[in-house]
């Protein structure tokens, strides 16, 4: 077990996770019966207030938090407990972020933030808004350069030593997280916050987009990368064997760290002010990124197959059958990882240029993203729960929470299975994502969309119910493991952190020289970006004045 | 000198399978998707 400050640390911020997990579900299955036409708010409560809070508490926050409690246990786990400075400014970052997230809720609850979690401009909150979702960012900074010298501590003590696999993937995706977060910072600091406090009146709406892009893309990389240290690390141990490639596994992160920045026009693709070449470009460096993803879809169907056949598994698929399907920690990360290869693809079709006009705005979006991070990434961090919560706080992980685990994951993926396939069908007939109920005058092509077996109210209000459902069973387990489970005292009953070995022996050293890859990256953020981002500036179109349209 | 003989090659056939049946995926739901924008 790691060291008992350590521990704190961690729960506090899977204990933030889940608040933010629990308000973010609710505010998901009010949508879905909003958008149903099923419930009517009270006049001071609007839905793209509800749809705010929903985007920034689960994709921001949620993922955030979790994100942290992970990478504390495992470097204080792989590197050895915290010293006092490092434990201090983890502790700062916490408290930073925390006061800049409840900051960013209570403007979205006083409904002053219904702007959504991309707030484009020129739809225009407090400021306040942006301050708290500035320090928010702030505080993970912060919070990353504590792991960062935890990190380089060890690494002068062990000169010339490759660092263990979960320390390496976690300064990969800090090291990206950091470099991403120059840009949000950059338009929150000097368009956003100037403007929303009237200190000026216009704002370079393109610049705005195209900076925060800069970092919206690499932010889901931010969610997806801790996912991937659960499949590269934890999943082998929990099938008894070690990481099927250890270089593999590191070329694979460094990788990110190059492709997953420069890229973030594909998501404005049908903006008029960025020329096509400039798009063009980035969606080549999107398509990139297809290797580092077929390389981890390979090691995992190479690990699972190296476990099933020393299991005993025969013939060409025998050894599928032999993998540990009872263990929920296992079970609940396949399905993750199963929901991840059409979410995956999907994320190609929103990436290939001419193709996004298809999708672009639509519901298959909101479809996508919650095959991507809706499921395999947060069904990842459930399946890393059951075992990181009991373990942190010493408490018995009972055969009655592994049935209630696999009730939860099973109903999760029935619900997604239902909603995010509604929402794909009906992206692709035309029906456009972030609208409140409506009727679409009685237009008869709009009222079509809802006729399908799969897209129909019903379908997809059973489809959010049963999420919910199984969201507050998730709460309900979270909160047994933290407070309530009884201590564990025989040897047996205390859960283990699954790390799985990784054979380093010959894995290139090149691969831990962050500045080669640092300086890669900027190199291509400074190819895709530097002349179109000083168009936009040098050429910049008449600011806009802020709207408030609710 | 006697030759060693090579390590026994471990059987990856499934592993082999399965990642062309991801390719595939992804090939399908591009071609559909691709056919609709063509159509529109
Ligand atoms: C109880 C489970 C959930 C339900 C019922 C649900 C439902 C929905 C619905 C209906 C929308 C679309 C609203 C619209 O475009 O008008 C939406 C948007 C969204 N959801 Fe979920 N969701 C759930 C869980 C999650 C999870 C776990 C995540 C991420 C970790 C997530 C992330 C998002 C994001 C980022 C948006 C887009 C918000 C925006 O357009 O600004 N959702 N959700
Ligand atoms: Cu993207």
């Amino acid at each position: 077990m790691i060291a008992a400050q350590d521990r704190k640390l961690a729960l506090w911020n899977i204990g933030v996770a889940y608040i933010a997990f629990l308000i973010g579900t609710l505010c998901g299955l009010l949508q879905v019966f909003i958008r149903n036409d099923a419930l009517q708010l009270p006049s001071w409560l609007d839905y793209y207030q509800i749809l705010t809070a929903h985007g920034v508490l689960l994709a921001l926050i949620f993922t955030t938090y979790f994100i942290f409690g992970f990478f504390v246990t495992g470097m204080s786990k792989s590197l050895g407990s915290f010293g006092p400075k490092v434990l201090l400014y983890s502790w700062i970052g916490f408290w930073v972020t925390t006061i800049g997230t409840v900051m960013a809720t209570v403007m979205i609850i006083s409904g002053e933030a219904s702007v959504l979690y991309t707030f484009y401009a020129p739809l225009k909150a407090s400021g306040w808004y942006y301050v708290g979702l500035a320090l928010v960012i702030v505080g993970t900074w912060i919070s990353s350069f504590a792991l960062v010298g935890h990190y380089v501590v060890w690494r002068k003590a062990h000169k010339g030593e490759l660092s263990p696999l979960f320390a390496f993937m976690t300064i990969t995706t800090i090291i990206m997280w950091i470099i991403a977060c120059l840009g949000v910072v950059a338009t929150v600091l000097f368009q956003y916050i100037p403007w929303a406090f009237g200190w000026v009146d216009t704002i370079n709406v393109e610049l705005s987009r195209s900076l925060f892009w800069y970092f919206g893309h690499p932010l889901v990389y931010f969610w997806l990368l801790p996912a991937y240290m659960a499949w590269y690390v934890i999943v082998p141990k929990l099938l008894g064997v070690k990481v099927f490639s250890d270089s593999l596994a590191r070329l694979a992160f460094v990788l990110f760290i190059l492709f997953s920045i420069p890229v973030g026009f594909h998501h404005q693709l049908t903006e008029p002010g960025i020329s096509n070449f400039w798009k063009f470009l980035q969606v080549v460096l999107t398509f990139m990124v297809i290797i580092p993803s077929l390389l981890t879809a390979f090691s995992m169907f190479g690990t699972f197959e190296r476990a099933g056949r020393k299991n005993g598994g025969q013939g060409l698929f025998g050894w599928f059958t032999k993998l540990p399907w009872k263990d929920v920690r296992f079970t609940s990360i396949f399905v993750a990882m199963a929901f991840f290869i059409p979410g995956g693809a999907g994320g190609i079709i929103n990436a290939s240029f001419q193709l996004n006009e298809v999708v672009h705005n639509t519901m298959w979006i909101v479809g996508h993203f919650h095959i991507t991070v809706g499921t395999p990434v947060a069904m990842t961090f459930m399946g890393l729960t059951f075992w990181l919560v009991p373990y942190l706080t010493g408490r018995k992980f009972s055969k009655v929470m592994q049935k209630l685990g696999f009730i939860q994951i099973i109903t999760w993926t029935i619900g997604m299975l239902l909603m995010s396939t509604s929402q794909h069908i009906l992206g692709l007939l035309g029906a456009p994502r972030r609208t409140a109920y409506t009727g679409y005058n009685n237009h008869p092509s709009a009222l079509e969309w809802f006729d399908g077996i799969l897209t129909n109210h019903v379908t997809m209000a059973v489809g959010g119910s049963i999420l919910f459902l199984s969201a507050m069973l998730l709460i309900y387990i979270v909160v047994m493991t933290m407070f309530l489970s009884p201590k564990a005292e025989l040897e047996a009953d205390f859960v283990e952190f699954p790390m799985a070995d990784s054979d380093k022996e010959h894995t290139p050293k090149f691969l831990e020289n962050w500045w080669i890859w640092i300086g890669i990256a900027f190199a291509l953020i400074i190819i895709a970006y530097a002349i179109p981002l000083y168009g936009m500036i040098h050429h910049a179109p008449p600011g806009s004045e802020g709207f408030k349209t609710w | 000198m006697k030759k060693t003989k090579p390590a026994k090659e471990e059987n990856l056939k499934g592993t082999f399978v399965s990642v062309m049946s991801v390719g595939v995926i992804i090939i399908v739901m591009w071609v559909v998707v691709y056919y609709m924008y063509v159509a529109r």
